[in-house]
Parts: C-alpha cells; sequence; structure tokens
C-alpha cells in the first residue's frame, strides 16, 4: 500500500507537469489554431532557464524562480513576434512546420549553451519527505501536485471570470468577430503565447528536479502532452489537465507494476484508441471548421 | 458637421469594381439607410467603414480623424459599432460573457462593475433573464438582439446594421423597430442601416443611399429615392415603366 501512495503522488507529479504543458499546448492552440511542436521544448527552456538563474548565476529561489518565468514571458513574446506574427496570413500548416523548425533551433542553442551533459536543477524542497500511511512522498512531489492545482484555478479565474480572459475567448473563436467588440486582437494573441511559455516554464522548473536537465529532453515532454490532448480532447481546458494526469499515472504505475521497458506503452495505447473510437477525446467537441 | 464621412470610396476585387467612388456621410444622431440590391457592394462598404476590408482607393474620416487605414479595434474604441449579417455571436460564451466583450472597451471599469455594466445593458433589451445562458439555446430572434446588445457595450456613437432584420418575423421586427427608435432618443446614436425590409428601412431612415453595382445611384429622402427612376429600374428591372403603362 505505501508503495502504491508513493507511486500514486509521484504519478500525480509527474502528471501535474504533463498537464501544464498540455494546457500550454491547448491554450496556443485554442487562440490561434497553431498546433506547436516546439511545446517540449518551451518546457526544456524553463528547466534551463532554471538551471540559468539558480544553479548558474546563484540566484535565491524566489529570485531565480521570478527569473527564470519572466526569462520565459519574454520569450513567448518573442517567439509571437518572430515566428507566429510574419507566418500569420499564411496557411496554419506553415505555421505548425515553423514551430517544428524553431523546436530544432531551441534544441540545438540548448545544445550549444549548456552542453550534452545533463544538469541537476534542485528543489527548494531538496531532501525534504513527508510521511503519508508509511509511504514517503518527497515534498517536492507534494509541491508540483498542489502548485499545479492552484494554476489551474487561476487560469479558470482568468477565463472565466476577468474580461481579459473573456476577450482571449473571444479571439479564440472569432478575431474578426472580436476586433469589432474593440478587442485588440494582437494583444490578446500574443497573451495567449505568453502564458503558454509562462506555464511550460513552471512544467519545466517543476519538472528540473524530477529528471535531469538534458536538452533532449522536450521530446518525449511533447509526446506526452500530446497524447493528453489527444485522450482529454484537443482544445478543451478540463481535458488536457485530466490527460495529463492520466498519462503521469500511467506511466509510474505502469513502469512498476508492469515494466519499466513498456511504461509508455499504456499510454500511447490507450492515445491510439481514442484516435480510433473517439478521436474528440473525453471533454472535446468533434472537430469542426473554424469559423 | 459630419461624424462618420467616406470619399471616393473604390474597392476592387481582381477584376471586379466592388465599390467604385463611393461618398457617404453620417451626422450624429442621424439614421442613415444604405439598400440595393444583393450584391450591390453594401456589405463591403460596412467593411471598408469598419477596417475589415481596406479600400483600393478613397479615405474615410471619423470625427475630423483620418481613419482609412487604421486598425478596426481602434476604430470601434473611437465611437463605431456595428453588426454582422449573419449572427456572429461567440457561440462558446455565454449571452453575459458576450455582452462583456464589447463593454470591456472601457477599461476604466473594474471587473464587476462591467458585468453590472453589462446586465443593465441586458435589462434595457429585455434580456436580463437570459444572462447566464448558452448561446446555442437562444432562438434566432434573441440572438440578433444579444448583437444588437453586444454592439451597443461598446458605446457607440454610430452604429452600422448590417441587415438586423434578417429572419426575424414580423413582431420581431416591431420589437427591433421600437428599441432602435429608443435607442436613438436615449443616446445620441447615429445608425447606418443595411435592410432588405423595405418597409423597416422607409419608417427609419431619414435618408437613404442607393448602391447598385458598386455604385451610388441615388441619395435622398425616403419619399425621393422611392420615385427615382434610376432605384425603380435597379430593383425592378428596366421593364418598369411598361409594366406601370
Amino acid at each position: 500500500m505505501a508503495d502504491f501512495i508513493q507511486l500514486f503522488v509521484n504519478g500525480l507529479a509527474l502528471g501535474s507537469v504533463y498537464a501544464l504543458a498540455a494546457i500550454g499546448f491547448v491554450i496556443v492552440y485554442s487562440a490561434t489554431g497553431v498546433v506547436n511542436f516546439a511545446a517540449g521544448q518551451f518546457v526544456m527552456f524553463g528547466t534551463f532557464a532554471g538551471v540559468a538563474m539558480l544553479a548558474n548565476a546563484g540566484l535565491p529561489w524566489p529570485v531565480g524562480y521570478a527569473a527564470a518565468l519572466l526569462a520565459m514571458a519574454a520569450f513567448g513574446a518573442l517567439f509571437f513576434a518572430i515566428v507566429y506574427l510574419p507566418l500569420r496570413t499564411s496557411p496554419v500548416v506553415t505555421v505548425i512546420i515553423g514551430t517544428v523548425a524553431v523546436g530544432i533551433v531551441m534544441q540545438n542553442a540548448a545544445l550549444l549553451g549548456f552542453g550534452s551533459w545533463p544538469f541537476r536543477l534542485a528543489s527548494p524542497l531538496e531532501g525534504v519527505t513527508i510521511d503519508i500511511a508509511g509511504a514517503a512522498i518527497t515534498a517536492h512531489a507534494a509541491m508540483v501536485v498542489v502548485v499545479t492545482g492552484l494554476l489551474v484555478g487561476l487560469i479558470w479565474l482568468l477565463f472565466y471570470r476577468t474580461a481579459l480572459g473573456i476577450g482571449m475567448r473571444a479571439v479564440a473563436q472569432d478575431a474578426e468577430a472580436a476586433r469589432l467588440m474593440g478587442l485588440n486582437v494582437n494583444l490578446l494573441l500574443a497573451l495567449s503565447w505568453i502564458l503558454a511559455a509562462v506555464l511550460a516554464g513552471i512544467a519545466g522548473l517543476l519538472l528540473g528536479p524530477m529528471w535531469f536537465a538534458d536538452v533532449n529532453m522536450g521530446d518525449p515532454i511533447a509526446l506526452k502532452a500530446f497524447a493528453a490532448t489527444i485522450i482529454g480532447g484537443f482544445g478543451s481546458l478540463p481535458g488536457a489537465i485530466a490527460g495529463g494526469l492520466f498519462v503521469g499515472l500511467t506511466e509510474l504505475l505502469g513502469a512498476s507494476y508492469l515494466s519499466s521497458a513498456y511504461k509508455d506503452l499504456i499510454a500511447f495505447v490507450v492515445m491510439i484508441l481514442f484516435l480510433l473510437v473517439r478521436p474528440q477525446g473525453v471533454f472535446g467537441e468533434r472537430i469542426q471548421d473554424r469559423g | 458637421m459630419t461624424l462618420l464621412q467616406a470619399t471616393a470610396i473604390s474597392k476592387r476585387f481582381g477584376g471586379l469594381m466592388a465599390l467604385s467612388e463611393v461618398d457617404f456621410t453620417v451626422a450624429p444622431g442621424e439614421f442613415v439607410a444604405v439598400i440595393g440590391p444583393n450584391g450591390a457592394g453594401k456589405s463591403t462598404f460596412l467593411n471598408v467603414l469598419t477596417g475589415l476590408t481596406l479600400p483600393s482607393a478613397g479615405n474615410v474620416q471619423f470625427d475630423g480623424r483620418d481613419i482609412t487605414r487604421a486598425p478596426t479595434h481602434g476604430r470601434i474604441r473611437a465611437g463605431l459599432g456595428r453588426t454582422f449579417q449573419h449572427g456572429r455571436l461567440f457561440s462558446r460564451l455565454s449571452v453575459l460573457e458576450n455582452v462583456m466583450t464589447g463593454a470591456a472597451i472601457r477599461t476604466d471599469r473594474s471587473e464587476s462593475q462591467l458585468r453590472e455594466a453589462s446586465l443593465g445593458m441586458l435589462d434595457r433589451m429585455g434580456l436580463a433573464d437570459e444572462a447566464k445562458r448558452p448561446i446555442d439555446s437562444l432562438s434566432y430572434g434573441q440572438r440578433r438582439m444579444v448583437e444588437l446588445c453586444r454592439a451597443l457595450a461598446c458605446g457607440p456613437r454610430v452604429l452600422l446594421l448590417d441587415e438586423p432584420a434578417a429572419g426575424l418575423n414580423s413582431g420581431e421586427v416591431e420589437l427591433l423597430m421600437a428599441r432602435l427608435i429608443a435607442l436613438r432618443a436615449e443616446h445620441e446614436l447615429a445608425v447606418v442601416l443595411i435592410e432588405h425590409n423595405m418597409g423597416m428601412v422607409m419608417r427609419l431612415a431619414e435618408r437613404i443611399l442607393v448602391l447598385n453595382f458598386g455604385c451610388r445611384i441615388a441619395e435622398g429622402t425616403p419619399a425621393k429615392v422611392q420615385s427615382d427612376p434610376a432605384v425603380l429600374s435597379a430593383y425592378l428591372g428596366e421593364g418598369y415603366n411598361n409594366a406601370r403603362d
């Protein structure tokens, strides 16, 4: 039982990270129609922003975290300005290919800057464990779950309780009608990219202490976030959360109860089943032409 | 005194002249109708005024300022408002949220003031009970009213209405007209109406601009336009005189 609790909490923590990455992915997709294939590299950048600010620059925790997230926000704005904005009148496929290209550039930029040797990004709660029914839970894993829960609440408040968020949802549905409501569509689209980058940054900072900071970590995260979005429902925020948690839990529980070699198998088999049987996912709407 | 002025507006789509040297003015509080057969360029004209389409030639001034190439949201903030011919409500937002997207134009208000102002707007249009409902649960007539409400929430000085009565039954058209009359009395609101419902146009408009094949073929009071030979021939065909004989 103790083993199960430990695995379950760790699975939730890993799933939370996937969920955050998936939420960023969904926010960009809903607002712009762009499937961001660089989403995994965004998370990797988040981890390395943490490495740069905390391990290399030696900033204290709160300052280092804030600086890393500020850097990610700036990166989101930059990505909007140099990748999305110039390509926004091109077919959406061109923009998607653009994100693939930039993802490759990001990965190699990280390789150039940090080298191929993995780094260790420490947690502010390093070495602290919590005892629950005989199971030793790392405080970091618990923090990841709590932080993700808080963020999900904040995102919900933003999208459903503030004029800014309602405007972002309006732009996601019909940019032209939104312009006619006096909404600054480009600004709101930029905010969507910035929000996605910051969420990926938080995911990266939380993931760093659980994995090693490795320049190749982006691709597996992107695949998991992608699987999470398919299972949960493309374009759905609750779907991204549920899908992320599901993928994280099956990964850790599958690794210990079935086989660590096939730990990714369950999540991807489920994803393929969804694609075959229920392509709109658990919470998604049927794919239709975007208005 | 003119509030909105379009001068020599031309718009070419490839080989098609959608608008050809159209002049148009709206004074504060004035009610102007733009009519013409299908394909006359009416919606394109509204698109040029609101910046969804940029004109090939000519210029648009609002309140003395050149807005020919201004971004759409800037024009809306300056005091233009518009509804669409085919409803373009945000279907995944509630009725209240739809109105809030318009009301959010004023950034000096808090979230709760914004919500209250939007609710007040819905209340005046008789839609307060529907505030929390999703758009797809409304009747077609109610949706058109929500669209009007949403455009009004932007606080326009000139409201451009693209066929607001299309698809409404006669009772709903009466209600719409009553609302428009009341709104004009309440605010100093100028209205530019594109409409095929001639009964509505003749009752509401003080001045009518008639377009055909992108050209202005007549302009004047409803009585004058109704008896204009060019207008009659555009609507009824060249043979109308023979038919009358």
